[in-house]
């Protein structure tokens, strides 16, 4: 398993990743990120969905209260930044193999 | 055979009904969820890694029943997160059960007694605990990354059967289960009294801790090939025998993404209960605009490849048996013998 995250990321758009690119990712991240948007306000939340193809392509969040959905459309985003904790990483079948056995008692001792 | 004949009947009729009116695209089983929480963190599920505001929201039940009456499938499926941790449980499956849904409430059982005792549910044909049960003791908790979990789920079940409810076990099997194992509890389940099992191979999915442990297609073949190699007359199965067929390689079968529907706070899901590349606001936009040819082993989707899960497959197998008379000879035939 990768350990790998996004958390803590801050992509500029335009310096070789697209704003798009960038909302496919904060799609596919576990964790609240921080939609900036082009007026200068922020939203953070969970994004939980982005509709690439709509004829005026969108994201859906709820914010970090829960309340939402609120919609935003990609012509309104300036930047995402990757704020919340990775509720995915860190959590590994294996490091709960090493838990358990270090549980168990000493043998031959 | 361990459906009841009425929930086979109704599932026939449905089926017929619908392929009957030409419909191409119809679900099966709605799955359910109502909420993401859970009071386990087991290894293989990627359904509970969300920031705190979400897993602390939930869907009323006005919203559920909306999807429900929305979708229209004759069987509705409540995994989640825990849906006994769910505070409106008892309403949602009092209202479930009075539009005459066949209801699988997926549970780890450990709250089950106490649901109960509560008196949450009234026992009937249309309600099924499904409990999660990964095998015996020492390998369900493992699959549970707790200890004595299997302990409670057994009394959960033993208190579920007294009240005369109807109980099945869902179990999620991964690359290293033992097939000898697997038959000593398949008679452990039985002497239970259960009135079904059903089996499944488990999904990698991305956002799962364990992704070492996930069976790929040939070696799935051969693990239920000797899991159901010569299977005992008291096992019952819970689920199509043709879909059992494919476990173990004796079927070709696609994926029928569309079968069994996902709805939860975000709403409809694209395209499966498994994989997340979306929402739809409405089952019809869900229906009507997703790709669906992008799914499925022969679209060449990696993420399908070696998907042998029953959400996708289990519709294939039941539209099988009523789009040809040798799907349909196939299940009666397996129904009967009780031979896969």
């Amino acid at each position: 398993m990768t350990e790998e995250t996004l958390e803590g990321w801050a992509p500029e758009i335009g310096r070789g990743i697209t704003l798009e690119e960038v909302i496919d990712r904060a799609f596919d991240y576990r964790g609240n990120v921080t939609v900036v948007k082009t007026d200068g306000t922020e939203l953070e939340g969970y994004l939980f969905n982005r509709e690439r193809d709509a004829a005026e392509p969108f994201v859906q969040m709820f914010d970090r209260a829960g309340d939402g959905p609120y919609d935003i459309r990609y012509a309104d985003i300036a930047g995402v930044r990757f704020t919340g904790r990775d509720t995915a990483a860190g959590t590994s079948y294996a490091a709960w193999l090493r838990a358990k056995e270090s549980k168990k008692p000493a043998s031959g001792a | 055979m361990s459906v009841p004949l009425s929930q086979m009947w109704a599932v026939a009729s449905y089926v017929l009904k619908q392929r009957l009116r030409g419909t191409t695209r119809y679900p099966l089983v709605l799955m359910l969820e109502p909420l993401f929480r859970c009071n386990l963190a087991c290894a293989g599920c990627g359904k509970i890694q969300y920031p705190a505001q979400i897993l602390k929201k939930h869907l009323s039940v006005e919203q559920c029943m909306a999807a429900v009456d929305e979708c229209g499938a004759p069987m509705v499926s409540i995994p989640g997160g825990e849906p006994l941790m769910y505070p409106e449980i008892g309403r949602l499956v009092t209202e479930l059960v009075a539009r005459k849904k066949y209801v699988y409430l997926c549970t780890n059982a450990l709250l089950l007694k106490e649901k109960l005792e509560a008196g949450l549910f009234e026992p009937s044909k249309y309600l099924s605990f499904s409990v999660h049960m990964d095998g015996l003791r020492e390998e369900h908790d493992e699959a549970v990354c707790r200890d004595g979990v299997f302990t409670e789920a057994v009394e959960g079940i033993r208190e579920a059967l007294r009240r005369g409810f109807r109980v099945t076990t869902n179990t999620t099997l991964f690359d290293g289960a033992n097939p000898l194992r697997m038959r000593e509890f398949f008679d452990a389940m039985m002497d239970l009294g259960v009135e079904g099992m059903m089996i499944s191979p488990g999904y990698s999915y991305s956002k799962a801790p364990d992704q070492e442990h996930f069976l790929r297609r040939q070696r799935a073949h051969e693990l239920f090939r000797s899991m159901l190699a010569n299977p005992k007359r008291r096992w019952k199965f819970n689920q199509s025998p043709l879909f059992l067929q494919f476990l173990m390689g004796k079927q070709d079968f696609e994926c029928t993404p569309w079968g069994n529907p996902t709805y939860n706070m975000f709403g409809w899901q694209r395209p499966c209960y498994l994989l997340q590349e979306g929402y739809a606001r409405t089952f019809r936009e869900l229906i009507e605009t997703t790709k669906w040819e992008n799914y499925g082993r022969r679209s060449g989707n990696d993420k399908c490849r070696d998907c042998m899960v029953h959400c996708g497959y289990e519709p294939t197998a039941v539209n099988h048996t009523f789009s040809s008379w040798r799907g349909f000879r196939d299940t009666v035939v397996a129904t009967v013998t009780g031979r896969n």
